[in-house]
């Protein structure tokens, strides 16, 4: 009766007496710190587009990878504490690759998406095996690919829920970028229509100078499948926008 | 126990040995013959043990999907058994993935939980039927720990080494001067075909008789029908 | 691994309308190796008389020489030609005189009567024999065999029909077994023409 409302904050499997479970909320949260993620859906195939925050010219850009490859037909971009994400990726590919074994086909992008998010409530999961994690994931996903519904996107947050979006934003600059993409999209959208839109919004959003280390530009195609952008491809793409 | 059976041993010469042997072949036989949009999926009826006949009519055929029968001959016990776990892992694929299997989806599915039990194995001669993504006919042909080859014709179970050549020879054109190789036969032709194979059999097979029962598959369903055959 | 099985071969005789076939594979291997291609397992022992003998390749020719002594004895004795029933008698005593250590053979007897009447005759390694109306088939590819003829046999067939019925039942049967084949050769027995030819067919 003496607890106030942060004691609901300690544990994972404790609802407030409002019906909120507290961490899953502050680790959505955390998300907004995390780097700017897009995705567009169109009818050719589905872009991605994050930026990399290069905090220091010691670093070397290319060891941090926001958008990866989870089959020949999906990729995912990352928003968040990149290394829970890790852990994600590596479910999602391993429940791609265990799809394929079974099955001999690819598996649907809505299928590993929900693999996923099946890891992600997992947290708190006590007794279970003992490999959950104690605290919910910091990471909000975006999977798109290819399969036999067509081109599609999906977002999923800390939560485990998932949503299929025409396009969505995550991330620091999530709040403007999810503005622009309303006005600027269309379902006739193509796909170098969508380039040009998702790097111009991430344009917007971005502090720093877009240029070919601090981005990173995925397409998701029927015919390419996965194609992560060169850095010949992306100033191509900068190029197009100036 | 150890001494008393040595006993026996030194007694009458003869050695026994408690033994474990838990398979029966309770024969069968199944044939599929594929073509352009439809597949035969066709088994005899008899199921029998040694001399002994133990029922005239147990159809061998799975329906597992709107498009893809399962045929399955052998120990009759483990094709019921492989039969329920198929159905069940094929009912957890719709709920998850929110489609019904793909005919090469189940062949996979089915070769992977053959070689699953690959030191305990089903004693189950598998044939799929089905439909591929064009609609054309396909089968796929197993052994019991999971090999799995895929052609637009097969016979397995106990009559297969009757029924396989006469197969080629229509079906796949072997030895025939001048043919068309590849030419994929018509469901008329593809029902003729798996009756005379049916009817050759069961002269010279005791495994195999009673009657046919065939399940005829194409985009619009599947078609069922039973023929009968000699019951001696 | 049956003794049966380890040199491989077969033998189909199939009746016709006034003529009789008898066909037989060329291979003569020690179970999986091939030795050579040259190996018929059929004998001609009278104008219109064929015998088949496929099983273990040396008693194959033991069978064959121990019969063409029994048969010239027989034929100078009573001086005339012996009659196919007559020669399956034969054939079934002197199996049956090793009864308790036989001839690893299943013989195939394939011929004209006197009068042309078609007649053919099989029977087991210890000369248990039966005169069918249509096929007689022996081997290591014997179910296979009995598949293709039960399908491919007619009744009243003439020489042409009678020799592709044949040669399909025969070239389709030793494309599934792995120790028969490699080559062909089949006898038509008509009232006064015998027509050998040989097949053309997978050599793998």
């Amino acid at each position: 009766m003496f607890m106030t409302r942060s004691e609901y904050d300690r544990g994972v499997n404790t609802f407030s007496p409002e019906g909120r479970l507290f961490q899953v909320e502050y680790a959505i949260e955390a998300i907004k710190l995390g780097s700017t993620a897009i995705g567009i859906q169109t009818s050719e195939g589905v872009v991605l587009a994050v930026e990399k925050r290069v905090t220091s010219t010691l670093m070397v850009p290319a060891t941090t990878e926001k958008i990866v490859e989870i089959d020949d037909h999906i990729g995912c971009a990352c928003s968040g504490l990149m290394a829970d994400s890790r852990t994600m990726v590596d479910r999602a590919r391993v429940e791609a690759q265990n799809h394929w074994f079974l099955y001999n086909e690819k598996m649907s992008v809505e299928s590993v998406t929900q693999a996923v998010s099946n890891l992600a409530i997992q947290f708190g999961d006590s007794d279970s095996d003992g490999n959950a994690m104690s605290r919910p994931f910091g990471v909000a996903i975006l999977f798109a690919g290819v399969d036999s519904k067509g081109p599609q996107l999906y977002h999923m947050d800390p939560s485990g829920t998932y949503v299929q979006c025409d396009a969505k934003a995550i991330g620091s600059g999530c709040e403007g970028a999810q503005q622009a993409l309303q006005e600027a999209y269309h379902r006739s959208m193509t796909m170098k229509e969508a380039i040009k839109c998702i790097l111009t919004i991430l344009k917007q959003v971005m502090e720093e100078k877009l240029n070919s280390t601090n981005v990173e530009v995925a397409t998701i195609t029927p015919g390419k499948g996965y194609h992560m952008f060169t850095k010949e491809e992306v100033e191509e793409a900068i190029k197009e926008i100036a | 126990m150890q001494r008393s059976l040595n006993n026996s041993e030194t007694l009458s010469g003869i050695i026994q040995k408690p033994q474990f042997s838990p398979y029966t072949d309770n024969g069968g036989t199944v044939i599929a013959v594929g073509g352009k949009g439809f597949v035969i999926i066709g088994c005899d009826s008899r199921l029998s043990s040694g001399y002994t006949i133990n029922t005239r009519f147990q159809p061998k055929l799975f329906k597992l999907t709107p498009q893809t029968v399962l045929g399955s001959a052998g120990c009759w016990c483990d094709v019921l058994t492989f039969v329920r776990l198929i159905e069940a892992r094929l009912k957890m694929y719709s709920y998850e993935h929110n489609k019904t299997m793909s005919t090469p989806a189940t062949a996979q599915l089915v070769s992977i939980m053959l070689y699953y039990k690959r030191f305990f194995p089903y004693y189950v001669s598998n044939l799929v039927a089905g439909l591929d993504e064009e609609g054309n006919g396909v089968v796929y042909s197993y052994d019991p720990v999971g090999h799995c080859e895929q052609s637009t014709y097969c016979a397995t179970g106990s009559s297969s080494a009757f029924i396989q050549p006469l197969l080629d020879n229509y079906v796949g054109k072997k030895n025939i001067a001048n043919a068309e190789k590849g030419k994929l036969l018509t469901q008329e032709e593809a029902l003729r075909v798996v009756n005379d194979a049916f009817v050759s059999a069961t002269e010279r097979n005791m495994y195999c008789g009673d009657s046919i029962i065939l399940n005829i598959i194409t985009e619009k369903g599947i078609e069922e029908r039973v023929i009968p055959l000699r019951k001696d | 691994m049956s003794i049966m099985n380890y040199n491989g071969g077969v033998v189909i005789a199939m009746k016709g309308k006034d003529c009789v076939a008898i066909a037989t594979d060329t291979r003569l291997g020690v179970r999986s190796l091939t030795l050579t291609t040259d190996f018929p397992k059929v004998f001609q022992m009278g104008p219109t008389l064929f015998l088949g003998l496929p099983g273990l390749a040396t008693d194959t020719m033991t069978v064959y020489q121990r019969l063409r002594f029994r048969l010239n004895m027989y034929e100078l004795r009573e001086n005339k030609r012996v009659r196919p029933q007559v020669f399956t008698s034969m054939v079934s005593n002197l199996l049956y005189e090793r009864r308790f250590g036989p001839y690893f053979v299943e013989p195939v007897v394939a011929g004209l009567d006197k009068d042309g009447t078609p007649y053919i005759a099989s029977m087991d390694l210890i000369g248990s024999y039966q005169e069918p109306e249509d096929i007689c088939v022996a081997g290591t590819c014997s179910e296979q065999a009995y598949g293709m003829a039960e399908a491919l046999w007619e009744k009243d067939m003439d020489a042409d029909k009678l020799f592709e019925a044949i040669s399909q039942s025969l070239m389709n049967a030793c494309d599934r077994d792995a120790i028969s084949g490699q080559g062909a050769i089949v006898h038509i027995v008509e009232k006064n023409k015998i027509t050998t030819k040989t097949l053309k067919m997978r050599m793998d």
